[in-house]
Formats: structure tokens, sequence, C-alpha cells
């Protein structure tokens, strides 16, 4: 049996799914707007999306870039955030060049780069890169920065070399911190992935999304933002998972109320 | 009771008869200066020259603020010094080495690892092979009387369980001198007495020698063969005291001797006269 505390925690998210496709429902059958189906015709239409061969491609083609985008932007930013938390040199060379590009819409850059490597995979692959790069960077920076002295004092007592010290004291030690980056990296590498065939019309989720758009197809257009939510929904918990795994360790042990009653 | 000033800096320790005198640790000349956020200098230690000998406990004891942490972490090689040097058997100090094993006032244990991971990390990162280092480490959990807890998480522990396992995680690499940073200050007063009994249990086993920095009188006499008072701004060297108690030292004679008593209230009566500071702790 389940206590009823897990069981609230379980219904919760489902509850919270139902709620809005149920405003979402009367919303629209209150507007009798065109362009704004009700939440029953965009459902209806996901079928026909999923059961499309060339939409199937279209979407996996999309996950791909976003893996590749995601994986290649985490291997790479938090070496990188790391060392700058642990050296003010390294720290002081890059941060201004971070504050320049953090700012910046990355899919405003997309024209520029599709000038210099088409239209192709390379351009929206290395847009959503850039997208998931600067929040890992940022957190596995302030991660490491956090990293009690004296824990790292301990660690070279021990004979560890400064680069031991920074893999295996300083990465595990700032891991939470860096996978709060990773996590809201990843929603941002769904955003940037749809932005950037928004801009790019080749193939991908994205394009399946504006291309119905303007044939005016508002029940795909519907369809695929619930295609993309549950995407987005998936990841997440998949991330969660692993994450709640990898930090079990600084999770805190007890359940926060507001209350006591 | 031996008081023994410390002439000019220079201190020259009296020989005890029944070991002939080996330095282990030999601190000569060091001070330290730090940048303020002011962007003054403040000079935290001065002069200070300190012998060490093998096999015993010396006790820094001083004011807050009065550098001995510093000191410790000099001889520790987390911290070079302005000017002067630390040897240790007669080789200057660099860097941390395995022969310097500190325990901190804030733990300083691998959150992510279990009380097992953390006693065993040392031994594993000196290529011991994983289950001898785990019998040894298991044995020193059991030692520092944790048996029962080697798979629970630092978290999960209190902050007496933590230094317990702070000091299992020392102990297992075998340094030669243990480097004490105020290890129970920030235990509650039951605890912190349970923890010194246990840890004079263990030192006098193998008598490591032992750095020890604190600021509580009672702990530095109960513990110590050596007290070395220091006095602030700038920290120096004030006093060595030796305290000529016998060991094995039991907390319920002890309390009740008035050599004991005598070396507590000595003490603290040379802090008050002291103008600059008032009585530590």
């Amino acid at each position: 049996m389940m206590s009823p505390a897990t069981l609230t925690r379980r219904i919760a998210p489902v509850l919270a799914c139902v709620g809005l496709l149920a405003v979402w429902q009367v919303a629209s059958l209150a507007l009798k707007n065109d362009s704004f189906p009700t939440a029953i015709e965009a459902i209806r239409a996901i079928p026909d999306i999923l059961g499309d061969k060339e939409a199937l491609i279209n979407i996996l083609a999309s996950l791909r870039r976003m893996a590749i985008g995601f994986g290649v932007a985490v291997l790479f930013s938090i070496p990188l955030g790391l060392l700058m938390g642990r050296s003010r040199a390294v720290a002081a060379f890059f941060n201004p060049l971070l504050m320049i590009i953090y700012p910046v819409p990355k899919a405003a850059l997309m024209p520029i780069i599709m000038l210099w490597l088409g239209v192709g995979d390379v351009t929206k692959t290395l847009v959503i890169f850039l997208g998931v790069s600067l929040p890992v960077i940022y957190h596995s920076f302030e991660g490491a920065k956090a990293v009690e002295e004296k824990m790292l004092w301990s660690g070279a007592a021990m004979g560890l070399s400064p680069l031991q010290r920074l893999v295996r004291i300083v990465l595990p030690a700032a891991l939470p911190e860096i996978l709060t980056g990773c996590r809201t990296g990843l929603v941002l590498a769904l955003i940037t992935m749809i932005t950037s065939e928004m801009i790019a019309r080749q193939s991908g989720a994205g394009n399946i999304l504006f291309n119905a758009l303007d044939m005016g197809q508002y029940d795909t257009v519907f369809a695929m933002i619930i295609i993309v939510g549950a995407m987005g929904i998936g990841l997440d918990a998949i991330f969660e998972r692993v994450r709640a795994r990898l930090v079990r360790w600084s999770e805190p042990q007890f359940d926060m109320p507001l209350s006591f009653s | 009771m031996k008081v023994v000033p410390s002439r000019s800096n220079e201190w020259v320790r009296s020989v005890t008869p029944q070991k002939p005198a080996s330095a282990i640790i030999e601190i000569d000349r060091v001070s330290q200066v730090f940048q303020t956020s002011t962007r003054k200098e403040h000079l935290a230690l001065s002069e200070i020259s300190l012998t060490i000998e093998e096999g015993a406990f010396v006790s820094i004891l001083g004011p807050s603020g009065c550098g001995k942490s510093t000191l410790l972490y000099i001889v520790g090689g987390f911290v070079s010094p302005t000017s002067g040097a630390a040897k240790i058997k007669g080789q200057a100090i660099t860097g941390p080495g395995l022969d310097r094993g500190p325990v901190f006032q804030e733990f300083a244990l691998f959150p992510w690892k279990t009380v097992l991971g953390n006693v065993m990390y040392g031994p594993r990162q000196q290529g011991v092979r994983a289950i001898e280092a785990e019998a040894q480490s298991r044995a020193l959990i059991e030692m520092v009387g944790l048996k029962g807890y080697e798979n629970f998480y630092p978290k999960e522990l209190s902050g007496g369980m933590k230094q317990r396992v702070a000091l299992a995680r020392t102990l297992a690499y075998h340094p030669e001198v243990l480097l004490m940073d105020e290890p129970f200050g920030a235990l509650d007063a039951h605890t912190r007495t349970r923890l010194q009994n246990d840890l004079l249990n263990i030192w006098e086993r193998d008598r490591k020698t032992v750095l020890f920095v604190t600021h509580s009188v009672d702990e530095a006499v109960f513990l110590s063969d050596k007290v070395v008072m220091m006095s602030k701004s700038p920290g120096r060297i004030r006093q060595v005291i030796d305290i000529d108690l016998p060991r094995p030292r039991r907390r319920n004679e002890l309390l009740l001797d008035p050599r004991y008593q005598k070396y507590v209230v000595d003490i603290e009566r040379m802090f008050d006269e002291s103008d600059e500071t008032g009585s530590p702790s």
C-alpha cells in the first residue's frame, strides 16, 4: 500500500496535465477561433503525425542533433567551468567572453552561422551547443568555487596531484550544482532545437510545426506543441532519475513541510 | 611545574630524561603577513621558533586570532610562510605530504563517499589493494567507535561522529604527525569530552607525534605533554609549559589531581595577566 503522502506525490503531476488540458478545452470552446483548436482535436492529430514515417524521421533527426549538441556541450563546459572555479586567472580570462555571449539569443546567431556552415546539421547542432554551454559552465564554475578548501587540503595531504584533486574532489563535490546547470541546459537544448529548425527549415520537429502553421493546419501545430512538451517532460524525467542516483548523498532526507500538524 | 620562558623566540627544549630528544618538526623564525581587505598588512605570526619531538603531544594554545591555526597550516604545507622556514625530519616543508595528516574543525569529509569510502580513500590512493584497504579501514572504524556505520554518508552523522570518521580517515594512511586544528571546537561539551578521552586512548597506543591547536586550557592540559602558549597581534609564543602528569591519563583521576588543577589555574592566570588578550576560552 502507498502512503497518502506518496499517493499525493504520484497523482500531482497527472492532475496538473489533465487540468491544463481541461482549461485549454474550455478556453478554445469559449473563443471559437479557427486558429485555436480544442485540446481534443489536437490530441486526435497526434497519431497521424507519429504514424507518418516522414514525420518520425524528422523528429528523430531533431533528437539526434539535440543529443549531440547537449552531449558535446556538457563534455566541454564542465571541465571549463571547474577550471574557472579553481583558477582566478582562467576565470578572469573567460568571464568577460561568456558575459558577452550570455545575453545574445543563440538563435539570433543562426543566420550568420548559416552563411558560414550552411543550413545543415552542423549549424543547428552548433546553436544547440551554444545554448547548452553557458548554464553548464556557469553552474560548474559556481559549484567548483564553493568547494571547501579544507576538503582539497585533505586530498593534497593524501597525495592527490592538482589534476587528481580537480577530477576526484572538485568534480564530485560540485556535482549537485553541475547537474542543476545540466538540467537548465537540457531545457535550453529543446528550445534551441525548435528555434533552429524554425530558422533553417529543412528537417526536424520544428520544421513540421512551422510548415503546418504556414498551411493553416492548426490541429497539427498544436499536436506538435504537445509532442514537444511531452518530449520535454520525458527527457526531464529521465534526467531527474539519473541525477537523483548520482547525488543521492547530498539530498535532504526528509520532506520539507511548510507547516507541522 | 616547570615553566620554560621563551627566550627571545629562540626556544630550546629541556630534555626529558626518559626519552632522548629527537626533533621531528622544527619551526625556524616563521612569520606570516596577511593582506587585509583594506589593503593593510596584518602580521599574523611573528618570528615563531619551535621544536617538536617525535612522539610528543604538543598543544598550541591561544585566543582566537593569534595565528595558531596558521602555524599549523604552515607545518601542514598548506600555507607558505612569508619568511622563515619549517622542517620535518630535517627536510624543508614545501607542500602537503603523507607524513603529516590533518584533522580539521570543519571535518572536511568527502560527502559523496560513505564512512568506509572516506576511510579507505587514503590507502587506496597509496595503491593498497581494495581488500586490504577495506579490512584495515573497518578495523579503524571500529577503533573510533563507529562499527555499524560503515555504509552511512557523512550527512547522516552527527558532528562528533563526523570527527571520528575524519580521525580514522587520517590515521588510515599512517602519517607520522597528526595536525589537529581545533578538532573538537565545533562539538558540544559532552561530545567533546568523549572525543578527548577516545583520542587519548588511541594516541597512547602508538604515540604518534601530535600538534594540536586549541583555545581550551582544560583540553590542552588534559591531552598534552607540552603546551605552547601564544599571544596575539602579532602572534608570538609567550611561554612553553611542560605538562608533567602521568600517563595513561584518566579524566576522573586527573580532574581531582591537584597538579592538573594547578596547571589549568596557572595557565589561565597567565592569560588573564596579559593586558593584550585576556583568557582564551
